[in-house]
């Protein structure tokens, strides 16, 4: 393997509309055997639509715990926070509607 | 198929068979690779080729077999090693990278051509697997010109070793299209739309530009290929015969 080497992050589509999804990666000195490669590893066996091949370095990470994992609770940034069976079960009531499936908690 | 007559059915059972063994060794040696390749990623890249080249090999050997009544199986492991006819170019050893890339770029386009041409043979069924096999040959093609041209532009020894190679594999590598028994009757019938020596013009074209812009040697057009382009074996490929037959030389009719 030659210090010239770079990696590359492979993202591959399952079927048209899926959303692309992190494959993992290739080794190559460019990007057109890095390509040939993400073929072979993330797509031989006609198992992609469609694959992306993205130097690691084009890359912006974040994992910063104080931006993404900050202390303090944060239920209430989350839609599951806010009860609205019973608002639901009385609408429907109002509406005449048939019960249909527990929407929220 | 049976509307063809016996001569014509000959002719074709003798190129489908050249052709088939043409994929069918070139798989095997280029097999080889694996676990040895020059990096992790390649060593999977030449396995996986030389997996295709075996299941074209089984395509051509299922339509023989139709076409003649035999068995693909048979056909593919029951020959003795004088029984191949695959081409000169490869009764080589897959010796250094150099070596098999070379092989591989000289086959790859030499192969294009043949079934570029077939494609629209009015032997249908060829007509249909050569279409299917350009599909999957069009990445080989780019996957070996790739490799030629880093090898070329790769440093004085790596640009020696492929010069070398190809210059070594030149007068057998226009074996690919060495003259066929019968090959007049599947031109007239126009089972094979072009001669091979047409074929092969073409091919020395597409390859003479393609080792010229690598700034590599283009060795002299030479003879025509000889006659027993398809038929003289060497000791290199009767080893390859009895690994690639170890398994079903092992238990006659074995399946899994």
């Amino acid at each position: 393997m030659s210090s010239k080497d770079r990696v590359w992050e492979v993202f591959r589509q399952e079927a048209e509309g899926d959303p692309m999804i992190h494959g993992g990666s290739v080794k190559a000195p460019d990007e057109e055997l890095a390509t040939h490669y993400a073929r072979e590893f993330y797509g031989r066996r006609q198992e992609s639509e469609r694959l992306w091949i993205v130097p690691r370095e084009a890359i912006t990470e974040l994992d910063d715990p104080d931006l993404l994992k900050p202390p303090f609770d944060r239920s209430f940034k989350r839609p599951g926070g806010f009860l609205i069976k019973h608002k639901l079960e009385a609408a429907r009531e109002r509406a005449g509607s048939p019960q249909v499936e527990e929407v929220g908690e | 198929m049976s509307d063809l007559d016996r001569e014509t059915r000959d002719a074709l059972a003798e190129l489908l068979l050249s052709m088939a063994d043409d994929e069918f060794v070139l798989g095997f040696w280029d097999s080889e690779w694996t676990g040895i390749a020059p990096i992790l990623e390649e060593d999977v890249a030449m396995s996986s080729v030389s997996q295709d080249e075996i299941g074209h090999a089984k395509a051509l050997y299922e339509l023989l077999a139709e076409l003649t009544g035999d068995d693909a199986d048979r056909i593919a492991f029951g020959r003795p090693p004088e029984g191949y006819r695959h081409a000169a170019l490869m009764n080589h050893a897959r010796t250094d990278w150099a070596f098999s890339i070379a092989r591989r770029f000289l086959y790859e386009h030499a192969d294009a051509v043949r079934l570029e041409s077939l494609a629209g043979s009015s032997f249908q069924p060829l007509a249909d697997l050569a279409v299917k096999m350009r599909r999957e040959e069009t990445y080989h093609i780019l996957h070996f010109d790739l490799w030629l041209r880093r090898l070329a532009e790769g440093g004085d020894d790596s640009h020696a070793r492929l010069a070398a190679a190809i210059e070594r594999l030149w007068p057998d590598a226009q074996a690919v299209f060495a003259p066929l028994a019968g090959e007049a009757c599947l031109v007239s019938a126009r089972i094979l739309p072009e001669s091979l020596e047409a074929l092969r013009a073409r091919w020395l074209e597409v390859v003479g530009t393609r080792l010229a812009a690598a700034h590599l040697p283009v060795p002299r057009e030479g003879a025509r290929p000889e006659a027993d382009g398809r038929t003289r074996r060497t000791d290199e490929f009767g080893w390859l015969h009895g690994e690639f037959t170890t398994v079903s030389g092992s238990e006659a009719g074995a399946t899994w």
